[in-house]
């Protein structure tokens, strides 16, 4: 049996003296879609920091297929090791760069040779149905559905394994989220990816073949329960 | 954040603005406390206390009301005016104190706080109008529907007073540790002392350095009970600003309140621009019997060039250089300063060589590089840019750092995600994020490096920038040639910002 792409045991994050997370525990299998429910503040951007390297923990370990990558307040794995992608709930694009540049610095990073980069960077802006023709666009003057998209892409672009998304459809209009909500489905099938995925809205998980957990107030809501 | 690189940046910061303050520091002995608050102290207190409240007083009637008509009005030519009265604060304290007792009979304590509250007054104004800038029309909208204009102001106000009150405390120090003003108008009128040149005076006439920074004590505790609350308050001028969807809200309507904000802010305008007026006069021979003429201007022009292009290229060049050092370290320590837990601990420590009087650090240079083994550096021009970097990084680091705070960390770590290490998000995120900011900063040192003179009047090496060379003309007698070598300052003082205006496509925007 293989190790679970995402292992959370009794993890806690305090702000203040105060717990904001947990403790709490989380298995997710490889390939497996979870997506986490639950109202605003109830701290499911945190869980995704968390396993992402970006929160410091209080107390709990993080194992990531199977390798310790946090325990406790110790970063054993720095975020940029750990083969992950985010897309951010504000997209987080950097304002200087265009769409192409997003992607060429994500694919140096990981040690694509520079003549590779551009028709790369190409391929994954066709990926998420931008086109070559947002290659020197940058992100001001992009719409809310295209700036999700190229975050998308600059996610994709590290070839990660696990893929963190923060209300992905959150600022889109309803049509858009439902065709934003099938491509980051069909990606995870093609790139077997395990996703972990926060969202305030019940609805959204309707659109995803995926498993649901509810939080509340930093933990598991037991009332909800799990739906497959 | 690379470790190695703030540590390269906290020893270089250590070396130019701390250790002068350190070593100045140890050359107190017990027996220097005995005339620590004897009646003079106590006088001379007392009198620097109403100097800078006085000049505060000053800058935030004149700022605070011209910041927010400026910014937030329909005050007609507000975008003039708006850059017009910064050059108030651009140009050195010391013209104006010509300029100002030339033309008005006023001399002692109410001049010198007039002048140095024209000179501080752009500060709370830059700071009004930056805070008002932020203000989202959301809010704003959402105050008009409960109560109208007067809500909306209502609503306002909170937002815009820790702004005011950081500006205000800034304008305190800045008066209180002038010491060229102060100076200037006591030699032509009344007397007036003030810390800033009583320590100049004591370590002048006694060369007891001791005693001179006993002097200072309570001019330095006085400044940090300003400057502490004036960081905390700029934090939380950050209220103003709000993330995501931020929608600039339309201009209030002043309605039949418009012509009597034209004229206040024509007042304003005018105030900031009269110095510069009365040196084109001077410079044309204006208080001589046969009157201004083109040519004599022309001539002064000439001469001050002739006489002066070696001053002029070394200040140029001195600040230049500054200001770049001061922006490539500022940047790593502003950006530490924010993102490192606990890193704004260290911003009093940061803001040391502001809270320390300018004559004192010049003294403290002195102690710490005139020695037979450092004779070379303590004699050539590098130690001059080395001064100007310890007494002006805090400044750029004090931008920098707010910057960084109003930058989304998203941004840093979507890098750090992709694999981008330390130095690279440093200088491949944050620094063409910051870009403006940077640019500001540059200019921020240059203009008040070249207008240095507090400090540098006591390094032998500083004796040749042009300040330098219009401080001593001054106190030989004014004429056409001085006043055409101040407009030469005052245009290379203006100059960062009229190319910015003229080539840059985006605004200014930093925080207060």
């Amino acid at each position: 049996m293989t190790d679970p792409a995402i292992e959370l045991s009794g993890v806690l994050v305090e702000m203040g003296g105060e717990p904001i997370l947990g403790p709490l525990d989380l298995t997710v299998a490889r390939g497996e879609h979870v997506v986490v429910v639950g109202p605003s503040g109830c701290g499911k951007t945190t869980l995704l920091r968390v396993v992402a390297g970006l929160a410091r923990l209080s107390a709990g370990v993080v194992h990531l297929g199977g390798e310790l990558a946090t325990d406790g307040h110790r970063l054993v794995q720095p975020p940029e090791r750990r083969k992950i992608g985010m897309l951010f709930q504000d997209g987080a694009l950097w304002p200087h760069m265009t769409a192409s540049a997003h992607l060429e610095f994500v694919l140096a990073r990981r040690g694509v040779p520079r003549s590779a980069r551009r028709s790369r960077a190409g391929e994954l802006l066709e990926r998420v149905e931008l086109g070559t023709a947002f290659e020197e666009r940058k992100p001001g003057t992009l719409s809310g559905g295209e700036a999700q998209r190229l975050a998308l892409a600059r996610a994709l672009a590290g070839e990660p394994e696990l893929l963190l998304l923060d209300e992905p459809l959150g600022p889109l209009d309803a049509e858009l989220r439902l065709e934003l909500a099938r491509r980051i489905d069909r990606i995870q099938k093609e790139q077997d990816l395990t996703l972990l995925h926060v969202t305030h809205d019940p609805e959204e998980t309707a659109a995803y073949q995926s498993r649901t957990v509810t939080m509340l107030e930093g933990q598991w809501d037991d009332r909800g329960g799990v739906k497959e | 954040m690379s470790r190695p690189l703030v540590l390269l940046a906290a020893l270089l910061f250590a070396a130019a603005g701390l250790a002068p303050i350190a070593l100045m520091a140890l050359q107190v002995s017990p027996g220097d406390f005995g005339g620590l608050l004897d009646s003079r102290t106590v006088q001379l207190l007392g009198r620097t206390l109403l100097l800078g409240i006085g000049a505060a007083a000053v800058a935030v009637l004149l700022g605070a009301p011209f910041g927010f008509l400026v910014a937030r009005t329909d005050v007609p030519g507000a975008a003039l005016w708006r850059p017009l009265a910064m050059i108030s604060l651009i140009l050195p304290p010391l013209f104006l104190a010509v300029t100002w007792t030339a033309l008005i009979e006023l001399r002692g304590a109410l001049a010198t706080i007039l002048i140095l509250g024209l000179n501080t007054f752009p500060i709370v104004a830059f700071f009004t109008a930056a805070a008002a800038g932020r203000i989202d029309a959301g809010r704003e909208e959402a105050a008009l529907l409960v109560g109208g204009k007067r809500a909306a102001l209502r609503m306002e106000l909170p937002l815009l007073l820790p702004a005011i009150l950081c500006g205000a405390c800034l304008a305190f120090v800045f008066a209180i540790n002038d010491f060229s003003v102060p100076d200037y108008v006591s030699s032509v009128g009344e007397k007036f002392n003030v810390y800033a040149d009583e320590i100049f005076a004591t370590w002048k006439i006694e060369e007891d350095t001791g005693e001179a920074v006993l002097t200072a004590l309570p001019l330095v505790v006085l400044t940090m009970l300003f400057l502490l609350p004036a960081l905390a308050l700029r934090r939380r001028g950050a209220l103003a600003t709000l993330g995501g969807e931020f929608k600039r809200p339309a201009p209030l309507r002043l309605g039949r309140w418009r012509p009597v904000a034209l004229l206040f802010c024509l007042a304003v305008v005018a105030a900031s621009l009269t110095p510069i007026a009365r040196l084109f006069w001077e410079a044309g021979g204006g208080p001589r019997p046969v009157g201004w003429s083109r040519e004599t201007m022309g001539a002064a022009f000439g001469r001050a060039l002739e006489l002066s292009r070696g001053d002029v290229a070394n200040s140029l060049v001195f600040s230049s250089i500054a200001g770049l050092v001061c922006v490539v370290i500022a940047l790593v320590l502003g950006h530490a300063v924010e993102r490192a837990r606990r890193g704004r601990l260290f911003e009093p420590v940061f803001i040391l060589p502001i809270a320390v009087p300018a004559i004192l650090f010049g003294i403290g240079m002195i102690a710490l590089w005139n020695h037979d083994a450092t004779a070379a550096f303590y004699d050539s021009d590098a130690i001059v840019v080395l001064l100007y970097i310890g007494r002006f990084l805090p400044f750029a680091l004090l931008l920098f750092s707010g910057a960084v705070a109003s930058l989304n960390p998203r941004l840093e770590e979507a890098g750090r995600l992709a694999g981008a290490g330390p130095a690279r998000r440093l200088f491949q995120i944050v620094t063409p994020s910051l870009l403006p900011t940077l640019i500001a900063g540059w200019a921020l040192v240059f203009v008040l490096a070249m207008r240095e003179l507090d400090a540098a009047i006591l390094v032998p090496a500083a004796n040749h920038t042009v300040i330098f060379r219009v401080f001593n003309q001054i106190h030989f007698g004014r004429d056409d040639f001085v006043a055409a070598l101040a407009l030469l300052i005052v245009f290379f003082l203006l100059l960062p910002g009229i190319f910015w205006s003229l080539f840059a496509r985006q605004r200014v925007e930093v925080m207060p």
